[in-house]
């Protein structure tokens, strides 16, 4: 019995730094209390107790079960994108897939110690969001990869391939690794990480609102972006099955309106929903703030839902007959015509990278015109309008307050 | 206000066993022994009613020698408040009648024929 005591009591000592600050008192209460109760049995049930009440308060197994979750969710991700060994690329690939799911480890742990966890419910969905896009990209990055890559021996498919690609070697793989493609690939997901990481943080000066309002529209966005081009802004071959004719001309039109005015109208909610301090200039930097963040958030969450959805719809075509015969659904094609248009939109999946950069600069650009049609800065009696050195001065102020918060 | 709508009976028991002397801080082991409850579940239960600004604890100055320092716990005005009234609709609930009893908030249900609650 007495080494059972001692098993509980070491479990519940090294667990109690799992608890909150505000929580530790509690834990080393009962702990404490524990020599207060007769030796044998009761210590025990005493002692288990505390680790209950140290698992419940720690949130051990929501914790316990993202943990599970992500290391499924990763493990399978890189099972998909893995390459076998014939494929010249492999390696590019494979550091790749290990650098990407480390900083997914590791960024988390780093924002964690600086910034704090995750502020709310928006945020938590935000990051799983995140992840979400980044592990489905793995496998979705090594289908199309090794699609383009792949020269066909002979024939008509062997001419298509020249023409879009370039003379290759038949039956193998048309290049060497590509180092800078993935090194390209990395930092943007490093950056994204970041970002995401840093808006979201409990020290972050970022309404749980805010990120909402981002993350919605940037949804919207996505989505009508995906509905108007599914493997790309492909011009050269029609592939919408689900908007025939006139139809696509609108939506077309709704998405372009969207690119700059769910940002736009985005910035504009979140500066107006915000609690503002009483201070003029502190209220218009703070309103700013939000809504640059929602900006960013919308751009950012509409380029990778567009790019996940797109890029995955030009695996799937790759690798699925029935994605095939829906995209092109009504359209007698030879089997060359189809390699082709998988061709074509394989290699359009490569053109995400920029609208992953593009979207987010027109977010936040969108965001302050929205801001600062919403949000007019306010007068001040002596200088006129509020110089926008005293907005930065302000945002810079909030950062700093946001870190004084304790975790 | 507290009301027994708002608290478990075990947090009830623990509230009465903190009013059985609301001037004292007491130990956690000492209420385990009154309310029959163990750690895991007493432990929670003052956490929540700290919370709730309902009892307030404090670290023991001078522990016994060789023993670590106890956490101690008493009511608050509010919780006295809150545990006396809690602790007399207890009280009260378990002397009335099984029939007479109703859920709080609870509507009387029509065309049943059940008689409407006496509210005293």
């Amino acid at each position: 019995m007495s080494w059972l005591n001692g098993v509980a009591a070491a479990a519940g000592r090294g667990a109690i730094r799992l608890l909150p600050a505000a929580r530790r008192d509690w834990a080393e209460a009962v702990w404490a209390e524990a020599h207060e109760v007769p030796a044998g049995w009761p210590r025990l049930t005493w002692r288990v107790g505390g680790v209950r009440l140290i698992a419940k308060e720690a949130q051990m197994v929501r914790r316990a079960g993202i943990l599970v979750l992500f290391a499924v969710a990763a493990g399978a991700a890189a099972w998909g994108a893995w390459p076998g060994s014939p494929v010249s690329h492999g390696a590019a690939v494979r550091g790749g897939i290990i650098i990407t799911v480390g900083l997914l480890i590791g960024l988390p742990l780093l924002s964690r110690w600086r910034l704090g966890p995750p502020a709310s419910r928006a945020a938590r969905w935000l990051r799983a969001g995140f992840y979400a896009a980044v592990l489905a990209g793995l496998p979705i990055q090594a289908a199309v990869g090794l699609f383009v890559g792949t020269v066909p021996r002979s024939g008509i498919d062997r001419h298509t391939f020249d023409i879009f690609q370039g003379p290759g070697v038949p039956g193998s793989s048309s290049g060497g690794p590509d180092w800078g493609g993935e090194v390209g690939i990395l930092l943007l997901t490093a950056c994204y990480l970041a970002v995401i990481l840093a808006l979201t943080a409990r020290r972050a000066p970022v309404a749980p609102a805010t990120l909402a309002i981002g993350g919605g529209a940037g949804l919207i966005l996505g989505a009508v972006m995906y509905a108007v081009a599914p493997l790309g802004f492909n011009v050269k071959y029609p592939d919408r099955p689900w908007l025939p004719g006139s139809e696509a001309v609108v939506v077309g039109t709704l998405a372009w309106i969207l690119l700059f005015g769910a940002p736009l109208v985005a910035g504009a909610i979140a500066g107006r929903r915000c609690h503002v301090p009483d201070d003029p200039a502190e209220a218009s930097a703070a309103r700013l703030w939000q809504g640059l963040a929602a900006g960013l958030v919308s751009g950012g969450v509409g380029a990778l839902f567009l790019t996940v959805s797109g890029s995955g719809s030009a695996a799937l075509l790759v690798n699925s007959a029935w994605v095939r015969d829906w995209l092109y659904h009504g359209q007698h094609l030879t089997a060359s015509a189809v390699y082709g248009r998988e061709l074509f939109a394989s290699q359009n999946a490569g053109s995400y990278f920029f609208l992953l950069v593009g979207f987010p600069i027109v977010g936040l650009v969108m965001a302050v015109i929205g801001t600062a049609i919403a949000n007019p800065a306010p007068r001040v009696p002596d200088s006129g309008q509020l110089h926008p050195a005293a907005a930065t001065s302000s945002i810079r102020e909030n950062w700093a307050e946001a870190r004084e918060v304790p975790r | 206000m507290g009301s027994r709508a708002e608290f478990s009976p075990q947090t009830v028991s623990v509230l009465a066993a903190l009013c059985g002397q609301p001037s004292e801080w007491q130990h956690g082991y000492a209420l385990a022994r009154q309310t029959g409850l163990k750690s895991g579940t007493l432990y929670p239960i003052l956490i929540r009613l700290a919370d709730r600004g309902l009892v307030e604890a404090c670290w023991q100055e001078e522990p016994a020698p060789g023993r670590p320092r106890r956490h101690l716990y008493r009511l608050t005005a509010d919780g006295l408040a809150s545990a006396a009234a809690a602790v007399a609709e207890a009280e009260q609930a378990a002397a009335e009648p099984a029939s007479t009893q109703v859920r709080p908030g609870a509507r009387p249900r029509r065309g049943r024929g059940v008689a409407a609650p006496v509210i005293p």
